[in-house]
């Protein structure tokens, strides 16, 4: 594997088992087969609706989840099930995850102090004095300063936006090499999103983090990420660079996908935007053959009966329709 | 001219809190033709949904004031009371979709029915003339006659956001309010929303207030658009007006702060956060945030300047055109 | 930390919250000072020891009823003397007289009559010890004449008897009092009664009273002297304490039941009972459901459905027959009963907890810790129980009386550990003794409210703790 690949997700698969009743047992195919690489330094967005397992992707990639089948290799380890708690603390020091709401991802009890100081109790900082340094370094990374007048405080004392600079700030204490944001932004104010995104650039080039960036908004991964995957059930189909993709998408969904999204225009008032029908299907039963293909508008005799592979188009550029595998 | 069928004037709307009064709704004045949609557009705390429940005069009882003037079809409904209201007004003349209301259809009674259910009980038409209208009702939101014997969990997000649409729209108001009738949905399913919205203003003729947080969305339905901040309208006028040319420093901050798929630009965002309404900043209430703040700004408030097209602003930026309120 | 004074706040708005916290002092005050100022064995020591308790009036009413009574009920009087009046050489011999005086101004007669000695201390010869009670008109009851014996003489060191335990004549019912009696109304008044016909009539009404023509007896009013008359050899003989009881009908704060118990220190030795009990009962068995709740919810998988199905089998086994069984087994000790409170009452709260921490577990800020490494037992420590405290501290405080209730049930029921006296306990013996049907209203009514007061007090406690625990409850300002 080469050296700067620092995680690869091969064939990874999530599945949830519910159980139903005394005897069935109901598989919800969250994540079915998503393999990708992501290189040092780079950000890449996974862009989804609901049910096209976006985050349970990100979990699964920061073993929050165990996967059901696959590998997962960060760094050169494969910690697809890894089971020894000393080498999974070492591989949680290096991968942070940033949730979407910034009330519920800090515990209300504990001052930003605590919530700070936290990881490093778990990973065995003992020295007051340092663990103080760190979370005032990280407090002014984030850009809430003076550090000191912001340690006292509970969670319900600060604004939304300054509650998700305590989320980051708590990921970036233990100075991960690779850091999940799940939707990170979507719960904040438009006006003040792009703050919250270019904190996350200059991190980015700061420390040469590398980014998987969850959210269902595509036009924010134009502007904050590197690569771009649009993920429908539980499956990537298209992968490549954000604006590549966007100007120029391959795949029937992604396509729909941003026809579906108003740029701000008078004009849109006047015009019916060109939807597909239907909505997702349930990730219990996908249909079969490419799981798009019920509502695709090209839909054609191969799609309800083997499933497209991603393939390449342009260069970095993937898409997995059998429209392009006549190529 | 076509008489308005909204006009609202001096709107006020404080709530009592621990800490205080929050004047969530300061002097809103705005009017509305018929046929026209105006968009509402602002960010957490501005007041948006609270001016709307103010429309129906659907207070909470910790309200401390309430003033200004309502006139629905020429009747100020500021001076009827309650059973007034509720019998002639309220989903007669004007209705609403609150947000969120696909979740509290009642789980146990067949969705048809709860269409129908106004008519039958406040207007007396038998049961099935009442599920006939409800029948009509689903076509014109496109949704599948016969849907009108399932139950909500029957239904998908999107279908039951049509179902609420078609229940406002039972008793043929003349005024539809929406309050972020599409935040909970997906993308492409917004999309089909936004179309059935604008199948029904043509055929219906309905007036529509859109309230959201999302102004690209609002371009997408309406005529006129209204950006609140700090509880009061900072900018009024035509869409085209507001969009291609905002006049006030956070009209234009908050359109830079949207991420465009089609063009590209250089992304803006507004330090800091929304005033608190218990204490607000003296003077103009975004002053502490703009960047074009200028000398009277933190000691009075501007008025509300009225420049070319009609387009109002509240920006002491406007006070050289020499125009009064 | 601004929700604690938040959450103190939102606790003090509300009127229950201000009587239940007032009715807590109280009880708690209360329960300090009993602790600090009675014996501890009370229960064991006095409460089942009825010999304590014998110069009581049996299942009198209080004794301030009389301030509402136009014909007030006679009062309960000791008279005692502890030093002779005088001291009479007799040549060889003394005779020590002690005088107690009792002023007779009621309209009944005395319930009883007993005489007591304690602490008597004699050298040489024991004496004999003479009764006799001068009447206001001026005649003369012989009433007992006791020639002091005891086994084994011992010649070198002073005698004492009676000094732990005072000798009591019971006179009401002492068979030569009535021969004394019979002797005397034939004297006195040419009235021939057998000592049968005596001991029918009762020795109180003959006498402190005046035979009547219809054969009846009036109460003589006026002052009468009791002569103790002790004939002794050596001077230095003597009688620590001599004392006669005028039995009366009323007694005490709260009366009496019908071993003539003061219900009043019976009564106020169960606040303290009441607390313990309801309180130990409530933590531990809150602190047992908790801890499973939250282990149980967070671990999942096999702990969970062992954990799930034993708080299901606990739930379900009906107490009622249990207790019995095992106060049959043990018998009723207020530990068994507690331990049985406790082993029963966990499973509620368990099942509670585990439902708001699977909600918790899938919350960001559980997440965030897993995703930082925490283990298992610092998120369980740090995360989800400062989430679920509040609403196991109103718990815990529900959970109050009901513990109170049960044990007043179960002592209503017979089952309890008689020997302490509980509310429940007093109410038990007062049903038993037919308290409501001879109208005995003052040994029913104060433990029945007792209980009921303290119940009501924890009740409105957690009513005023609900909307600091569940926000949705919070009335809007």
């Amino acid at each position: 594997m080469e050296d700067n690949v620092i995680l690869r997700l091969e064939d990874v698969r999530t599945y949830f088992f519910l159980p139903k009743g005394l005897f069935k047992t109901i598989v919800v195919k969250a994540v079915d087969g998503v393999s990708l690489d992501m290189k040092r330094g780079e950000s890449l967005a996974i862009v989804g609706e609901s049910g096209s397992g976006k985050t349970t992707l990100g979990r699964t990639a920061i073993r929050l989840i165990e996967p059901t089948g696959g590998r997962i290799i960060f760094d050169g380890k494969d910690i697809t099930h890894l089971k020894d708690e000393n080498e999974m603390k070492m591989f949680r020091r290096n991968a942070q995850i940033i949730f979407q709401d910034p009330f519920m991802s800090l515990n209300p009890y504990m001052t930003i102090r605590e919530i700070l100081e936290e990881p490093l109790i778990i990973h065995g900082y003992k020295d007051a004095e340092e663990r103080k340094e760190i979370i005032e370094k990280s407090l002014i990374d984030v850009k809430l300063q003076p550090p000191e007048e912001f340690l006292l405080k509970y969670p319900h004392m600060l604004s939304g936006g300054q509650r998700q600079r305590v989320g980051i700030a708590r990921a970036m204490v233990l100075n991960p090499k690779f850091i999940v944001a799940d939707e990170p932004v979507s719960m904040i104010d438009a006006s003040s999103r792009a703050e919250i995104l270019y904190l996350f650039k200059s991190l980015q080039e700061k420390y040469n983090l590398t980014f998987m960036y969850i959210t269902h908004d595509i036009a924010t991964a134009k502007y904050f990420s590197d690569n771009l995957a649009v993920m429908y059930l539980g499956k990537v189909v298209e992968y490549g660079p954000s604006r590549e993709v966007i100007l120029n998408p391959k795949h029937p969904y992604t396509s729909a996908l941003i026809t579906a999204v108003p740029d701000p225009d008078p004009k849109n008032r006047f015009i019916y935007r060109k939807v597909i029908s239907g909505e997702i299907p349930s990730a219990v039963n996908p249909p079969p053959g490419c799981r798009f293909h019920t509502r695709c508008p090209y839909k054609f005799d191969p799609c309800d009966k083997s499933e497209p592979t991603l393939i390449q188009v342009n260069p970095n550029h993937k898409v997995a329709c059998h429209l392009y595998n006549k190529k | 001219m076509s008489q308005n069928v909204l006009e609202v004037e001096g709107l006020n709307l404080a709530y009592k809190t621990v800490r205080g009064d929050l004047l969530a709704v300061k002097d809103v004045s705005f009017s509305l033709k018929p046929g026209e949609s105006l968009g509402i557009v602002g960010e957490s705390g501005c007041g948006k949904s609270s001016t709307a429940y103010a429309l129906m005069k659907m207070l909470p009882p910790n309200t401390s004031m309430f003033t200004g003037k309502i006139m629905i079809d020429g009747e100020n409904i500021m001076d009827l009371d309650e059973s007034e209201l509720r019998r002639r007004i309220r989903w007669k003349k004007i209705a609403m979709v609150f947000q969120g209301a696909m979740n509290s259809l009642n789980p146990v009674i067949k969705v048809g029915f709860q269409v129908a259910e106004p008519l039958i009980v406040h207007e007396n038409v038998p049961k099935n003339e009442a599920l006939e209208k409800a029948k009509e009702l689903f076509k014109l939101v496109g949704l599948p006659q016969d849907f009108i014997n399932r139950y909500p969990h029957e239904l998908s997000g999107g279908m039951k956001q049509r179902v609420v649409i078609a229940m406002s729209l039972v008793l043929n108001p003349k005024i539809l309010i929406l309050d972020e009738p599409t935040s909970a949905l997906d993308v492409m399913i917004q999309a089909q929303i936004m179309n059935m919205l604008k199948d029904l203003r043509k055929t219906l003729n309905i007036s529509i207030i859109f309230i959201t947080h999302d102004i690209a969305l609002a371009s997408d339905l309406c005529d006129k658009i209204a950006v609140m901040y700090g509880g009061q309208i900072m900018e009024l006028g035509s869409s085209e007006q507001v969009l291609l040319d905002p006049k006030h420093p956070y009209s234009a901050k908050l359109i830079g702060s949207i991420p465009t798929l089609r063009s590209d630009k250089k992304l803006e965002f507004i330090p800091g956060a929304p005033p608190d309404l218990v204490n607000p900043p003296p003077g103009c209430r975004f002053n502490p945030r703009c960047p074009h703040r200028f000398d009277p700004c933190d000691k009075e408030e501007p008025p509300l300047y009225i420049l070319d097209g009609g387009r109002q602003v509240k920006c002491f930026l406007y006070k050289m055109k020499g125009l009064g309120e | 930390m601004s929700t604690l004074s938040e959450a103190r706040s939102e606790f003090w708005r509300s009127y229950t919250s201000k009587v239940g916290t007032f009715f807590i002092i109280l009880l708690t005050i209360i329960s300090i000072v009993v602790v600090l100022t009675m014996p501890l064995d009370f229960g064991t020591k006095y409460w089942s020891n009825p010999i304590y308790w014998v110069d009581n009036p049996k299942a009198s009413p209080p004794a301030w009823i009389n301030t509402l009574m136009q014909d007030k009920l006679i009062e309960h009087q000791i008279i005692s003397s502890n030093a002779p009046a005088q001291v009479e050489d007799l040549g060889g011999s003394y005779m020590k007289q002690y005088i107690l005086t009792y002023d007779f101004k009621y309209s009944q007669f005395p319930s009883f009559l007993t005489f007591r000695l304690t602490n008597l201390v004699f050298y040489d010869k024991p004496p004999i010890i003479r009764v006799y009670i001068v009447r206001p008109d001026n005649k003369l009851v012989s009433i007992l004449t006791y020639p002091v014996t005891v086994e084994g003489l011992n010649q070198t060191s002073p005698n004492v008897l009676f000094k732990s335990e005072p000798k009591r004549f019971l006179l009401s019912g002492d068979p030569s009092l009535f021969r004394a009696l019979s002797d005397f109304l034939y004297k006195e008044f040419n009235i021939a009664y057998s000592p049968e016909k005596v001991s029918n009539i009762g020795v109180e009404k003959i006498i402190f009273g005046i035979p009547q023509q219809d054969g009846s007896f009036k109460p003589l009013n006026g002052k009468y002297q009791v002569y103790v008359l002790m004939y002794c050899d050596n001077r230095d003989d003597s009688i620590g304490d001599v004392a006669m009881v005028f039995g009366g009908k009323v007694y005490g704060l709260m009366g009496t039941d019908t071993l003539g118990r003061d219900l009043f220190q019976g009564l106020l030795f169960g606040f303290p009972v009441a607390l313990l009990i309801g309180l130990a009962t409530s933590i531990l068995s809150t602190i047992i459901g908790a801890a499973l709740g939250i282990v149980s919810g967070y671990v999942g998988g096999k702990t969970d459905l062992i954990i799930q199905r034993a708080a299901d089998i606990v739930n379900n086994i009906p107490l009622l027959p249990l207790l019995i069984f095992f106060t049959f087994i043990f018998g009723g000790h207020l530990w068994v009963i507690v331990f049985i409170l406790v082993v029963f009452g966990w499973p509620g709260l368990t099942i509670i907890v585990r439902s708001m921490v699977l909600s918790l577990k899938s919350s960001n800020f559980v997440e965030a810790a897993v995703a930082v490494g925490a283990s298992s037992g610092r998120i369980m420590l740090r995360h989800i129980f400062p989430q679920v405290a509040p609403f196991i501290l109103a718990q815990l405080i529900f959970y109050t009386p009901q513990a109170i209730l049960s044990e007043s049930a179960l002592s209503f029921l017979g089952l309890g550990d008689p020997s302490i006296p509980t509310w429940g306990q007093i109410l038990d013996y007062a049903f038993r003794n037919g308290a409501v049907y001879l109208g005995y209203w003052w040994w029913i009514l104060p433990p029945g409210l007792l209980i009921i007061f303290s119940a009501i007090t924890f009740v409105l406690l957690a009513l005023g703790l609900e909307p600091v625990v569940n926000p949705r409850l919070r009335r809007r300002r």
